[in-house]
């Protein structure tokens, strides 16, 4: 386990971050949509972060158990639809108009999900550090061999 | 037989380890709702490990706290990471020239 | 008139110290030999242990092992020179004449 484990816990972050990341470009890419295969305009998506203990691939099953030294990473444990209704716009020409001409919008804000994106990028960046830095200190035990 | 500044380097190397798990413990759940930074006291912990005993984390205090409850500051953990990462690499570097001296010592200056 | 070499009684310790000087040399060189012996052993113990839980995945440091695993081969280098050592001076000695 030990620092091998810290490796596990960047990776479960990269995972995290990178899950994130593809709800929010969807997101914006349906900013806009109207008309979805399930019916009515696209409902916008959220990635639930929650922390998880992990274990090192090498760990035993059994150490795991026993209570010994779990670190904590992040996992996804959920993506929340958002189901509260829709905006409606008036465009009485658009194709996917009712009979009062209200077209029913995306709750997105494409804006503040870009913010997010950048955000997201950001924190996985830090794990992709935080990774090499741990791998560093691996090598540098292995170097104390020479 | 070796002396108690390997010893020292040792359990200093453990404490170095043991925090920069934090570290990325904390990088990996900076955007998770409800999580709290988790830190120790260095001094106190290599103290602690030079009697035997084994270092404690503990929340960290003062940091600001977001809406949905995290409080990892990205930058004060980039920082952790890197001091984190050269403190390792000075000990084990210094570790590496003592044993070195010592098996010099040993070997008498011919290699055997 | 001199007297024929074979009646000259030859020279002897005391016979009560010369067991017991060899005895207590002898013992505090063996007691010494044998700590050390099992100072290097212990010190091979412990690396093989912590080179054991590493590869089981159990929690050990990889540094842990690895200071382990120097510690036990400077004892052994450490106790093999003195060994060395030690067979010199005794050919050394074995080569005097007496």
């Amino acid at each position: 386990m030990s620092l091998f484990s810290a490796l596990s816990v960047s990776a479960s972050g990269m995972a995290a971050q990178r899950a994130r990341a593809a709800v929010l470009v969807e997101n914006i890419a349906n900013s806009e949509t109207t008309r979805t295969t399930e019916g009515g305009p696209y409902r916008r998506k959220d990635a639930i972060f929650s922390s998880e203990d992990v274990s090192s691939a090498f760990g035993s099953e059994l150490d795991a158990q026993l209570g010994g030294e779990q670190l904590t990473g992040v996992k996804v444990s959920g993506i929340s639809v958002d189901n509260t209704p829709p905006e409606k716009r008036y465009l009485p020409g658009h194709p996917d108009a009712d009979a009062d001409g209200y077209v029913s919008m995306p709750k997105v804000n494409p804006a503040e999900d870009m913010v997010d994106l950048m955000s997201a990028n950001r924190s996985y960046q830090a794990n992709v550090s935080a990774m090499s830095a741990v791998k560093d200190m691996i090598q540098k035990s292995i170097d104390l061999l020479r | 037989m070796i002396d108690s500044l390997t010893d020292s380097l040792e359990q200093y190397m453990n404490v170095v380890s043991l925090r920069q798990k934090l570290v990325t413990s904390n990088i990996a759940n900076a955007d998770t709702p409800g999580y709290k930074t988790q830190d120790l006291d260095f001094q106190a912990s290599f103290q602690s490990a030079l009697d035997g005993g084994a270092p404690q984390s503990a929340e960290v205090t003062g940091l600001a706290t977001k809406n949905d409850g995290n409080n990892v500051d990205l930058d004060r953990e980039a920082r952790l990471l890197a001091e984190n990462a050269m403190r390792f690499s000075a000990a084990s570097n210094l570790m590496r020239s003592q044993l070195n001296t010592v098996k010099e010592a040993i070997q008498g200056g011919k290699s055997s | 008139m001199t007297a024929p070499i074979s009646n000259i009684a030859p020279i002897a310790l005391p016979q009560a110290i010369a067991p017991a000087a060899a005895a207590s040399q002898s013992g505090e060189f063996q007691n010494v030999l044998s700590s050390a012996i099992n100072s290097i052993e212990s010190l091979r113990n412990s690396a093989s242990d912590s080179v054991q839980k590493f590869l089981t995945g159990q929690n050990e440091e990889l540094h842990t092992t690895v200071l382990a695993t120097q510690k036990a081969e400077l004892a052994f280098e450490l106790g093999l020179q003195v060994r060395n050592k030690v067979v010199d001076a005794y050919q050394e000695i074995m080569k005097m004449q007496v």
